[in-house]
């Protein structure tokens, strides 16, 4: 595992620090050589940043994160501060004492203040961090033993070894109050007031800054994770891992309102919308409009993953508890099957509006390789996507897994699901015939399509899997749809996930060939490496690895059924399939 | 005002004919009376009791946001003759304003008990002890003072305190008063501090008294009716290698002096480069100025204060205005009491210390305030109100 530390940015502002390191440095009573207020002249935190050593990762998202850390520092950091002092060392001998047995000198205790800069250099530190990080609280930090190995200060009165060695006690007992107490405090403070300010979702700009970051996905992740937690509990948990945070980056309390007063807009005949900055408003009035993004087709499942992703996140439970609640939604979820989907159609759709906004860009990326890669041709699109998504790396491992991919797919997995919903998505939209066609042909196995017209552009690109999938297969089946949804949730959140990418291509080729869940598993565990360079990922993606390994075992009694079903895996067929009943999805279908 | 204590111990000095002001420490006696005088902060009661010439109480409680208080008992072997109830005590004893310096007295002639012991004279060294225990800090204060010889004085300082460094100091002083000059050494255990001060009189020599009457001065600052004095301080802490050094110049008025008494002192700090100067002036019986100079030759800080003294007496009855009408002026005049004092001050900082202390039936009230003008939003700085009884 490892953690990107930036450093220099922390080099450039420095006026914060410097304005509440002079308070913190004049809140505690001074000492008496210390005549008036302590200005902090100068602060340059260096070019060498501390080293830091993971001992214990307690807690790991991305929205929050408990360590402890072992924390040296050899640095060129200097700080210059300005005061007067006194400079009669008698002065300040006697000012300390109890003047009963003070010798009372006459004049000789008169007071000569002299204008002080003292530099702090040469600065070691070397302790335990405690650093508690929360997208909501702030950064907490705190030093387990003080941190203060030797400094350097370097003043005026060097030549003077009373006064000399005075400062020096002096500043380091200072400094290790700042470090133990005032320096925790200033961090949290800065650090509320950054995040604050990003968090206000109402201010557009910052929001897009945020959500460039956040992938718009998250609220189709939790649906991929439930599909698979019908399918793998733990397959879905680490996926929940970047799932959880992002959602909640993405949706802050204002957006999530605004969501909602939009839906609302559109539920009834009021004509009120919210604005909403860097949003394209579609015609569509019907539920299918959700679709647009890959989720469209999904949405239903979208829905009630939302709100326990919300909750969840909420809680802040660490992912891996997340994963298991996720994947009860799931299957919730996949019970609830069109009739839920009806409902929280309006809801999605405002997820899937957000996500649009926030992630303008990305998307587009994808996008633009989806459609390169999949105009070439089925088989090489998935490869093609891959790249397109991930380094030549990963694109390398996805087409080595993409074959097995196909027959794993089942099983397997969210990774794939999601590779192949976002692949999928982007195609979708330009493909609006193919949607339709897909939809009517999913339609009849999904209740959603028939709210999802709109979507239509979801289903497309799942509508040329679907074609494929759903001749091959019987579409009646339940199985199927839930498959299709996990691939289609997957990909929100997958987007930045490089592993994906190697996933999307099965799906593709699962068509063509669905052979073996386990060819899957090996092409999983490049692809992760390829993506995280990080210790705790890999770590991740292993453990991932085995529990798909089992689960695929587990799954590949089932396998028989659910190849079927995987085969047809294209989004319209895979969200309706799940949850609901034959008879909706031809409905739905129709209706469109 | 003095506190009880300190009241009984400058009897004990004066009964025992101990000059005081024949010291370097006290060259800015004067000054310091007029100028840096204490204000009370917050509420302060004092209960003290003389109950014989030589033992005295007395009990503390102040509250000052949190109550805290002080016990001290006093033993002397000196048996004291003082004014020491509230009710007959002199305020010109307890408050302490413009101070005159009397002539110089040859050392041999200031009291000296003597006891018949065994058929022997022995001169008595008289001794007092002192001790304080402030309660809620658990500070306790302690006092020896000896009378070694006529002309030696010892006094020990110790204060215990758990929060001190080594858990308490302790401070010996050793002085010399032999009229034309005196000297003073000293060592607190505090980083070793070892000083000696000297204090030098031109002019009149009390060791020889036949050269006062009829000379004519030796040179322009032998003043017949007033004295010259000089003297020095060294400090300094092998611990520390640190110390300091000033030096002084006081001129004041005599009683024999036919003008207005006036008093001027020139204190240097050559290492710090301070200068401080000081003039205080007693304008009339009841009225005295004093004004004070600082300068930092080496910061260009400076610092000026001024402050006033007003004493108020107490009219005669009208019923005896006509006997005393009767009375020739060259008679020993009865001084009407004194009722209260007034003493304020200001610096040019825009700070204003009041204080007035005053006898209000068997009481001794001592109100202050401190004012900073310069503070708008709290100009009121701090006031206090002390309250003392004593029988």
């Amino acid at each position: 595992m490892a953690f990107n530390f930036n450093w220099s940015p922390l080099i450039a502002d420095t006026d914060r620090v410097r304005d509440m390191l002079t308070s913190s440095l004049n809140k505690s009573p001074k000492p008496p050589i210390i005549v008036d207020d302590i200005l902090v002249n100068e602060l340059n935190l260096g070019s060498t940043p501390p080293e830091l050593e993971i001992l214990e990762v307690g807690d790991l998202a991305e929205d929050r994160f408990r360590g402890i850390f072992k924390m040296s520092y050899t640095g060129d950091a200097y700080l210059t501060l300005k005061t007067r002092v006194q400079a009669n060392p008698l002065n300040t001998f006697l000012s300390t004492k109890p003047s009963f047995a003070s010798p009372q000198p006459l004049a000789a205790s008169s007071g000569l203040t002299i204008p002080l800069q003292i530099t702090l250099s040469d600065i070691r530190l070397s302790g335990f961090v405690i650093l508690v990080f929360s997208k909501q609280k702030g950064i907490t930090l705190v030093f387990r033993n003080d941190p203060l190995e030797s400094l350097k200060v370097s003043s005026t009165f060097d030549s003077i070894p009373f006064v000399r060695d005075y400062l020096q006690k002096t500043i380091e007992n200072q400094l290790r109050v700042l470090f133990m107490e005032d320096l925790p405090a200033i961090i949290h403070r800065l650090s509320l007031r950054m995040f604050n300010s990003e968090l206000q979702p109402a201010d557009d700009a910052e929001k897009d800054a945020t959500n460039d970051q956040v992938p718009i996905d998250p609220l189709a992740s939790p649906a991929l994770q439930a599909m698979d937690g019908s399918g793998d509990a733990f397959d879905a948990a680490p996926l929940s891992l970047d799932t959880p945070t992002e959602t909640y980056a993405s949706f802050s309390q204002k957006n999530l309102l605004r969501l909602a007063a939009l839906s609302e807009s559109q539920r009834t005949l009021s004509l009120f919308t919210p604005g909403m900055r860097d949003t394209v408003f579609r015609a569509w009035a019907s539920a299918a409009d959700r679709n647009e993004p890959s989720n469209g087709t999904h949405t239903p499942l979208h829905r009630p993953t939302l709100s326990r992703m919300q909750s969840t996140l909420g809680d802040q439970s660490a992912w891996s508890s997340s994963a298991p609640s996720q994947t009860s939604e799931a299957t919730s979820a996949a019970s609830r099957p069109s009739l839920a989907s009806a409902a929280t159609m309006p809801s999605t759709y405002t997820l899937g509006t957000n996500s649009s906004r926030t992630r303008p860009r990305k998307r587009k990326h994808r996008i633009v390789n989806l459609r390169k890669d999949k105009t070439p041709e089925d088989a090489t699109d998935g490869t093609s996507v891959s790249s397109g998504y991930n380094d030549s790396a990963s694109r390398s491992a996805g087409t080595s897994a993409e074959p097995s991919m196909a027959e794993t797919e089942p099983t397997t997995l969210p990774s794939y699901i999601s590779r192949e919903g976002e692949i999928s998505t982007p195609p979708r939209s330009p493909k609006k015939k193919v949607d339709f066609k897909a939809s009517s042909d999913g339609g009849q196995n999904h209740d959603r399509n028939a709210t999802i017209r709109a979507r239509p552009v979801t289903p497309r690109n799942t509508a040329v899997q679907l074609n494929v999938d759903n001749d091959p297969t019987p579409r009646a089946s339940m199985y199927l749809p839930e498959k299709q949804s996990q691939e289609q949730r997957p990909p929100l959140r997958r987007q930045p996930l490089p592993r994906m990418q190697t996933v999307p291509t099965p799906v593709h080729r699962a068509q063509l060939s669905r052979s073996t869940s386990e060819l899957s598993l090996r092409g999983m565990p490049p692809a992760f490496e390829s993506s995280t360079g990080g210790i705790l990922e890999q770590a991740w993606m292993m453990k991932m690895a085995s529990e798909i390994a089992r689960k695929v075992s587990e799954e590949k009694a089932k396998q028989g059924t659910w190849r079927l079903r995987g085969s047809g895996s294209s989004d319209d067929g895979l969200q309706v399939g799940g949850e609901a009943p034959p008879a909706y999805v031809s409905r739905d279908g129709f209706a469109l | 005002m003095l506190e009880f204590m300190d009241y009984v111990q400058a009897a004990f000095h004066a009964q025992g004919g101990w000059n005081r002001d024949n010291s370097y420490s006290s060259l800015t006696t004067t000054a310091h009376n007029l100028l840096d005088f204490q204000i009370p902060h917050g509420l302060r009661m004092h209960i003290s009791s003389l109950s014989s010439p030589n033992f005295g109480t007395s009990y503390t409680v102040g509250s000052k946001g949190v109550v805290d208080g002080s016990l001290s008992f006093l033993y002397t072997s000196l048996g004291l003759s003082l004014p020491a109830r509230s009710r007959t005590a002199h305020l010109e004893g307890l408050v302490q304003g413009y101070r005159h310096l009397a002539a110089l007295r040859p050392p041999s002639q200031t009291n000296w008990t003597e006891v018949l012991r065994g058929g022997k004279t022995i001169r008595q060294k008289d001794s007092l002890l002192y001790g304080r225990l402030y309660l809620p800090t658990s500070t306790l204060e302690a006092l020896y003072l000896r009378r070694i010889s006529p002309n030696r004085l010892l006094r020990l300082n110790g204060v215990s305190d758990g929060s001190l460094p080594s858990g308490g100091s302790l401070l010996a002083l050793l002085q010399n008063d032999f009229g034309k000059y005196s000297t003073e050494y000293l060592y607190s255990t505090d980083s070793s501090l070892i000083g000696i001060r000297g204090l030098y009189n031109f002019g009149y020599d009390p060791r020889h008294p036949d050269t006062l009457s009829g000379r004519p001065p030796a040179h322009p600052w032998d003043h017949q009716g007033g004295r010259l004095s000089a003297g020095a301080e060294v400090y300094f802490s092998p611990i520390n290698k640190s110390g300091g050094v000033s030096t002084g110049l006081r001129f004041t008025t005599l009683p024999i002096h036919t003008g207005f008494p006036y008093t001027m002192t020139l204190t240097i700090n050559p290492l710090m480069g301070n200068l401080s100067s000081t003039y205080a002036v007693k304008a009339g019986r009841n009225l005295a100025f004093c004004s004070r100079f600082d300068f930092n030759v080496y910061s260009y800080e400076s610092d000026v204060m001024v402050g006033v003294e007003l004493w108020q007496r107490q009219q005669h009855a009208p019923e005896t205005a006509w006997a005393r009408r009767l009375l020739r002026p060259d008679w020993p005049q009865v001084e009407e009491e004194v009722n209260g004092v007034l003493k304020a001050r200001v610096d040019n900082h825009g700070k204003v210390g009041l204080l007035w202390e005053c006898k209000l039936k068997e009481l001794l009230v001592s109100l202050g305030a401190g004012v900073d003008l310069k503070k708008r939003e709290r100009m009121l700085g701090s006031v206090g109100l002390e309250v003392s009884y004593s029988s």
